[in-house]
């Protein structure tokens, strides 16, 4: 029996599997790097340190808490990664895909793959930087047929192009709506199709 | 299609060449959105060969109400409410894993009655979900009895649900950092009334619901996923363990107090058909329902007094820097919740997996080949909240 409340942070045993599979792509020779958290939970945090902790803005070093996660460098192999993923480290399932555009005046978008490896009960958080001036990844749904409503609502939402994608509609919003809704520099519209917005 | 499916026996009648020499239209049809066995608002274009499905194309947005756009808009705490809506049966199961979410960013836990209450409150709602599904699964094959049992015992959580917490379906009381308030007096044992007077009453659903020969028949061999399709389309919950996978988040990466409490993942085996058909979804749900009552009574044991929040947790939250990735198990499957923080006291990027919209997105080619009539069958096996699917 674990301790009360206990909270596995990564996810339990992510940050060794992190660790692992990072080491067995660099063997492979895959553009994979490996990001650890280097912030620990609030409780093993100091008084002194959890005081002095300030936002961002006011914070240059890089700390961050949260799950490990494995930055893609090149997003033209992303399919042979999956593939590569899925035959020799048992990660059959993507449970997750979407996207994150952290600021209006960041230069670079994130999709973010999630993998899971049923049999030894991890997940695996894949981090591919898209920049704005050129959206554009290979599809991954004839690896994984999850990716394929996901890739859809990240295309809409983002406009990111999904490159080989079999079924490139839009899923969640109208065919003719303007703008991509979940990028930080959006306009709300005032009007769709003569319905008021506001 | 396996050999037992009424369309099989078409194709083998004789007569049938003399049939094709006849010129046929394929014929398309819109199920929805209006329609009882979408479960909310969704539409199914449907392209028929005579009575034999050739096609279907499954088309949403008519529920979506943008809300990963407002998890960047609003307050860590102020987004909770909004998870109550995505998937309305089960608001509980919602707010846990949001709460979860925001907990591991924050990096701390809830005390430890909290995490038992909040494994009462889930399982609870997991309980009125899934009779809900079968309730319904009912009315979609075209029998109205079940939905109406099934909602009689639904009220009586619902009730209980009111009392803690007072709302009966959207009750945002599972939040960062613990729970709202503690149970009032006498709860916990009008909790104990309400499964042993369950437990009596789910061989009512079962024999009237699950061994009923139309429900078999309507069922059986009916819509079979495989575990691989399963597990390469993302399903997750009663759907990929139907199809005889093995894996329950509760058990597999134990949440709250899971780890402590003994309790069956419940698999499909082809009790009436082949292991993954839609008998097999239900045949979860059935006994799922059994396991969360062992669940609940387990809590009710171990539980002691204490807090129920966590008093570091405040009105207005800044977690630190980050992203995480929580999942847990809804009765629908796997709800997950990517969050990401930058600091500030609004969300970067509130993501949600919604198990639905994954379970569903392999509907549409689990159809072609079968009949007409169970286009309702399969959709209603999966057990989609359009909510979710939309957000």
């Amino acid at each position: 029996m674990k301790a009360a409340g206990h909270v596995s942070w990564g996810g339990g045993g992510q940050i060794e599997a992190a660790q692992r599979i990072a080491a067995r792509a660099a063997e492979a020779g895959l553009p994979l790097q490996l990001h650890l958290p280097n912030l620990p939970p609030l409780a093993e945090e100091g008084e002194a340190r959890r005081l002095a902790r300030k936002p961002r803005e006011e914070n240059p070093e890089y700390e961050w808490r949260g799950d490990p996660y494995l930055q893609v460098m090149d997003p033209a192999v992303v399919c042979d990664l999956l593939r590569w993923l899925r035959e020799q480290c048992g990660f059959v399932q993507l449970y997750d895909l979407s996207a994150v555009d952290p600021a209006a005046d960041a230069p670079e978008l994130w999709v973010v793959y999630g993998l899971l490896n049923l049999a030894e009960k991890v997940r695996l958080e894949l981090r591919l930087g898209l920049n704005k001036e050129h959206l554009s990844v290979p599809s991954v749904v004839a690896v994984h047929q999850a990716a394929d409503w996901h890739e859809r609502e990240a295309a809409e939402m983002f406009g990111i192009v999904f490159e080989g994608h079999p079924d490139p509609r839009a899923l969640l919003l109208p065919e003719d709506w303007d703008g991509f809704p979940l990028r930080k520099d959006y306009e709300f519209p005032d009007q769709y199709q003569g319905i008021s917005c506001t | 299609m396996s050999s037992s499916h009424p369309a099989a026996a078409y194709s083998r009648a004789p007569g049938r060449e003399i049939e094709l020499d006849v010129a046929t239209q394929d014929c398309q049809i819109h199920m929805g959105p209006q329609h009882p066995a979408t479960h909310g608002v969704m539409r199914v274009l449907l392209k028929a060969d005579g009575e034999v499905l050739s096609g279907a194309q499954t088309h949403l947005g008519y529920l979506h109400r943008s809300a990963e756009k407002i998890g960047e808009m609003v307050d860590w705490l102020q987004y909770l409410p909004y998870t109550d809506r995505y998937d309305y049966l089960c608001a509980m199961n919602n707010n846990l894993g949001y709460s979860l979410g925001v907990e591991k960013l924050l990096g701390l836990e809830a005390p430890e009655r909290a995490q038992y209450l909040r494994v009462i409150l889930s399982e609870l709602n997991r309980i009125a979900s899934h009779l809900f599904a079968v309730g319904t699964y009912g009315l979609d094959l075209g029998a109205f009895t079940p939905l109406f049992t099934a909602l009689r015992d639904r009220e009586i959580v619902l009730d209980l649900f009111e009392r803690i917490c007072g709302a009966r379906l959207t009750y945002s009381f599972i939040r960062p950092g613990g729970l709202w308030n503690d149970a009032p007096e006498g709860w916990l044992e009008d909790v104990a009334a309400f499964l042993d007077l369950f437990e009596k009453r789910w061989h009512e659903y079962w024999t009237l619901v699950v061994e009923n020969r139309i429900f078999i028949e309507r069922t059986a061999d009916v819509g079979v996923l495989s575990a691989e399709q399963a597990i390469d389309w993302g399903c997750s919950g009663p759907m990929l363990r139907g199809s005889g996978v093995d894996w329950d988040l509760r058990r597999d990466q134990p949440y709250q107090v899971y780890d402590r409490l003994e309790f069956e993942v419940v698999k499909g085996s082809g009790y009436r058909g082949s292991v993954g058909d839609c008998f097999d979804r239900t045949f979860v749900r059935m006994f799922e329902m059994t396991e969360s009552i062992r669940i609940v009574r387990q809590c009710l044991e171990q539980m002691e007094p204490g807090p129920v929040h966590n008093p570091e947790v405040k009105s207005v939250i800044r977690p630190a820097p980050g992203s995480a990735y929580c999942g847990i198990e809804n009765p629908r499957g796997e709800l997950g919740h990517y969050l990401v923080s930058d600091g500030s006291k609004i969300a970067v990027r509130v993501r949600v997996r919604a198990p639905s919209f994954c379970n569903l997105s392999v509907a549409e080619h689990l159809m072609p080949g079968s009949m007409l009539g169970d286009a309702a069958a399969i959709i209603g096996s999966v057990d989609i909240v359009v909510g979710e699917t939309d957000r």
